[in-house]
């Protein structure tokens, strides 16, 4: 009697496993919506991925396929707030330099091995391996974590990490200083587990389709460079039950206006929109032409350092030039994508981050050109003594027009004259790294979502300050800021020397802009990282 | 003939040895390196990463066993930007894509090509004839960069009877698109070429004989005529087929077809040296097989070229 029960669940599960999500053609299990039969998810991504092995990934469009193939310690929700994912809970010890996570009971491989905390210590022990020498390996160090920065440099073995497994189910990791947002970080690929098994049997090969073993919603099924990739619903995730999406597809399409065709066409599901096309689109698709605001900025930085012209030495210079730009035309005529204008760094929608009041965002732009008269004709230039400087940015056709429109700006307000240049992307890093520049476009995208991912950027010893931009007062409030249990009050401060000392132009703060189609349901564009998993999205049938 | 062809092999060798020095410390040149990114790698980070492929000797090492790696054991080296994927496996998996719709457009363009400037030239001075001219210069105009928008706009968004892009093993739908837009220009080139030379040959006193010795034309045309027109064509037709199969960087990015093509580019930016001299080598290797073709087919055609 008691065998037939045990049989007809083993049925249904096989059933399950093989036809698919009990979802499918259904309604979704909280808004009600109905479901589509096929629950394939396309998309559009412009290059093909760095990898898929968590350790070594590097690029947005490889991790967000990381984040459906594994599954790390904690997950993000629509919002960008922390949930569970291997690990149920985590506490944390007084001196906020331990930390430990429970693992869940269920955590499985796709091969049905279950998840252990000793693969996460094997998964971060490799990511700072001088062996493996993943280009990540410095996300460990920013972690914090104890010996990270030693084992990298070579002087300290690899198992002196300070990350442990006292049993199956608990993972200990030991900081070497409080960090108050390491729990943000272990949402991020590199510190995703891997099966040490696969791993040592298949060498560089473990990531490829016919070998990989993972722990997330997904298992990767195919993989054809620089044309697609798919993953497909992993029956051994322990939430397995709760996925929708049945497949998600990549497609490399190069070209943002061929892809524009195809999702015109029905082929994508979502793809970029670009520059300068949202409002039209808006207009002829609306509920699919989205925008949303993006954890990234996008600035000039001057030459600093002993290298760049005498002129920028000048704050008056620094400020007339950073006045003198109109960034609503660049906003609203240009990219016209829902982008915000910035006079600070940060962007507003950075998590528990307020933008400080500075003076430059209350005034109207009259007022700011006036101003910037003024300040440069203190500094001793005019008509007769005209400042000139040479501006470089990597090619592309947005920063082209976003380039020449602020030195047309310039030219008519304050009579400047610059002279343009792009540059192919290594050589421009090359260049903006050498300080081998005057004026250089700049960009940065968070790696986690807290204020400090960008302003640390502006301190002495960071190795993005190209500018070299030095001010002893920011770099002390940023350290204080590592353990300050009120960041805000420190980081306005800093925003308000940066405001005061102009060491960047701030141009503008990005938008995600998306074509996606009005049967995607779930998309979060309320996670600013956007940090999407498709095991929240689904169909709605049409 | 033999003892010519052995020759040229053997001059290739060099050729090719040049061709691959020259290109290793060109790349080198070059500004920044593989792991040059937007956020510089720690010191330490990178030492380990360059000692991991080797970029930590001298160059003349480097440069050494390089060479001695693909003498011996045929290995091009590893990408750099990818870590599961060496230089042998990217051209194994380009490769056959782009020398697929590579050489059926070559077909295709040169069937069509001859066909249209055969045609013209024996109806010289007639509707055909400005037909085939105004179509050639028009299709001329159109570069494939211009064309494969165009195509992907009407057959994929207006009209739905083809995939915007992709490969899918090379199924005939994916084919199609891409071998229109590779072809149309070198259609035009080459229905030129023939044209031209076609006309020069139906003037030439040779001809004269044959119409005059009572011939009916379309045997003046094949036996006669033919030959001699197609040796400008031929000369045209090497460098083109090597072009045809390796040079697609366009077809692969407004396709995505997943070809050589867009591998070679991409391996430059990212200053993937051993991609980009494995690539380097095949298209040398195969630019120098296909010009010895040439001369082979040059002596075949034209009985007073010798060897």
């Amino acid at each position: 009697m008691k065998s037939t029960p045990r049989i007809l669940v083993a049925m249904l599960l096989g059933a399950t496993a093989t036809t698919g999500s009990a979802f499918a053609a259904g309604t979704h299990p909280v808004t009600g919506e109905t479901l589509a039969e096929h629950q394939v998810f396309t998309y559009r991504v412009l290059d093909e991925h760095s990898s898929v092995d968590p350790q070594i990934v590097e690029d947005v469009s490889g991790s967000d396929i990381v984040r459906d193939l594994f599954e790390g310690l904690m997950n993000q929700d629509a919002q960008g707030s922390l949930v569970p994912g291997t690990a149920t809970s985590y506490t944390v010890s007084d001196d906020k330099l331990t930390y430990t996570f429970s693992l869940r009971e269920d955590a499985k491989w796709s091969n049905g091995d279950p998840v252990v905390a000793g693969d996460f210590v094997y998964a971060w022990r490799r990511a700072v391996s001088p062996e493996l020498a993943s280009p990540y390996s410095w996300f460990m160090e920013l972690m914090s974590i104890e010996n990270a920065a030693g084992i990298i440099a070579g002087d300290v073995p690899v198992d002196e990490l300070g990350v442990s497994a006292p049993d199956d189910r608990m993972l200990v990791v030991r900081l070497s200083q409080p960090l108050p947002y390491f729990p943000q970080m272990v949402t991020h690929a590199t510190t995703f587990p891997v099966n040490p098994a696969v791993v040592e049997a298949h060498g560089a090969d473990w990531t490829k389709p016919e070998n990989i073993v993972s722990n997330g919603a997904y298992v990767l099924t195919e993989h054809i460079p620089n044309e697609r990739s798919v993953r497909e619903r992993n029956p051994m995730y322990w939430d397995a039950e709760n996925v929708i999406l049945e497949k998600t597809v990549a497609l490399v399409i190069n070209d943002e206006n061929t892809a524009l065709t195809r999702w015109l066409a029905g082929e994508l599901d979502r793809t970029e929109v670009p520059a300068g096309q949202f409002p039209r689109l808006q207009k002829e698709y609306p509920g699919e032409a989205i925008s949303f605001p993006r954890l990234c900025n996008y600035y000039y930085t001057f030459n600093l350092s002993a290298s760049g012209p005498e002129a920028f030495r000048d704050v008056r210079v620094r400020k007339a030039l950073a006045l003198a730009v109109d960034r609503k035309i660049i906003t609203e005529n240009i990219l016209a994508g829902g982008q915000i204008e910035a006079f600070t760094f940060t962007p507003a929608a950075t998590a528990e981050f307020e933008v400080p009041d500075v003076e430059i965002a209350s005034i109207s732009q009259a007022e700011r050109d006036a101003r910037a008269k003024t300040l440069l004709a203190e500094a001793g230039y005019g008509p007769d003594n005209p400042l000139k400087f040479d501006m470089v940015y990597n090619t592309s056709e947005s920063h082209k027009k976003i380039a020449v429109a602020m030195s047309q700006m310039w030219k008519q307000k304050l009579g400047v004259e610059t002279s343009l240049a792009n540059m192919e992307w290594k050589t421009f890093l090359e260049v903006r790294a050498n300080q081998d520049f005057e004026l250089a476009r700049g960009a940065w995208c968070g790696d986690y979502n807290e204020a400090s991912t960008f302003l640390d950027l502006l301190t002495s010893p960071s190795g993005y300050n190209d500018g070299k931009y030095s001010n002893a007062m920011v770099d002390e409030l940023m350290t204080l800021a590592r353990i300050a249990d009120d960041t805000q009050a420190i980081y306005t401060r800093v925003e308000q020397e940066i405001a005061d000392d102009v060491p960047i132009i701030p141009i503008y703060h990005y938008a995600g802009v998306y074509m996606m189609d009005s049967d995607v349901g779930g998309w979060p564009i309320n996670n600013i990282e956007q940090n999407w998993y498709s095991k929240d999205l689904y169909k709605i049938a049409e | 003939m033999t003892a010519y062809i052995i020759r040229r092999i053997l001059v290739a060798v060099p050729t090719l040895v040049i061709l691959i020095v020259l290109c290793f410390f060109l790349m080198q040149v070059a500004p920044g390196g593989p792991f040059t990114s937007e956020r510089p790698l720690p010191p330490q980070v990178l030492a380990n990463i360059e000692a991991r492929y080797g970029l930590d000797q001298p160059l003349w090492t480097q440069m050494w066993d390089y060479l001695v790696g693909i003498v011996t054991r045929f290995d091009f080296g590893p990408s750099f930007a990818y870590r599961d994927r060496d230089v042998n496996d990217i051209i194994a998996q380009g490769f056959p894509v782009t020398l697929t719709y590579g050489l059926i457009s070559f077909v295709v363009a040169t069937l069509a090509g001859m066909g249209i400037g055969v045609a013209a030239a024996i109806r010289h001075n007639t509707w055909l004839d400005y037909i085939a001219v105004g179509a050639t210069f028009s299709a001329q105009a159109l570069p494939n960069f211009v064309m494969a928008p165009i195509l992907v706009i009407v057959f994929t968004w207006q009209l739905g009877w083809l995939p915007g892009g992709g490969w899918n093993g090379g199924q005939w739908q994916y084919l199609i698109m891409p071998v229109i837009a590779l072809s149309t220009s070198y259609v035009a080139s080459i229905t030129r070429i023939t044209r031209s030379s076609m006309l020069e040959t139906l003037n030439s006193s040779f001809i004269r004989t044959a119409r005059a010795k009572g011939l009916p034309e379309h045997k003046v045309i094949w036996r006669h005529a033919m030959k001699p027109a197609m040796l400008p064509v031929v000369s045209y037709l090497g460098p083109t087929f090597v072009a045809m199969i390796t040079g697609s960087v366009v077809i692969d990015v407004y396709f995505s077809t997943g070809g050589i093509g867009r591998a070679y580019v991409d391996s430059a930016l990212n200053r993937d040296y051993a991609v980009m001299l494995g690539v380097t080598i095949l298209y040398g290797g195969l630019t120098v097989l296909f010009n010895l073709l040439v001369d082979v087919a040059y002596a075949w055609l034209d009985p007073k070229i010798r060897y």
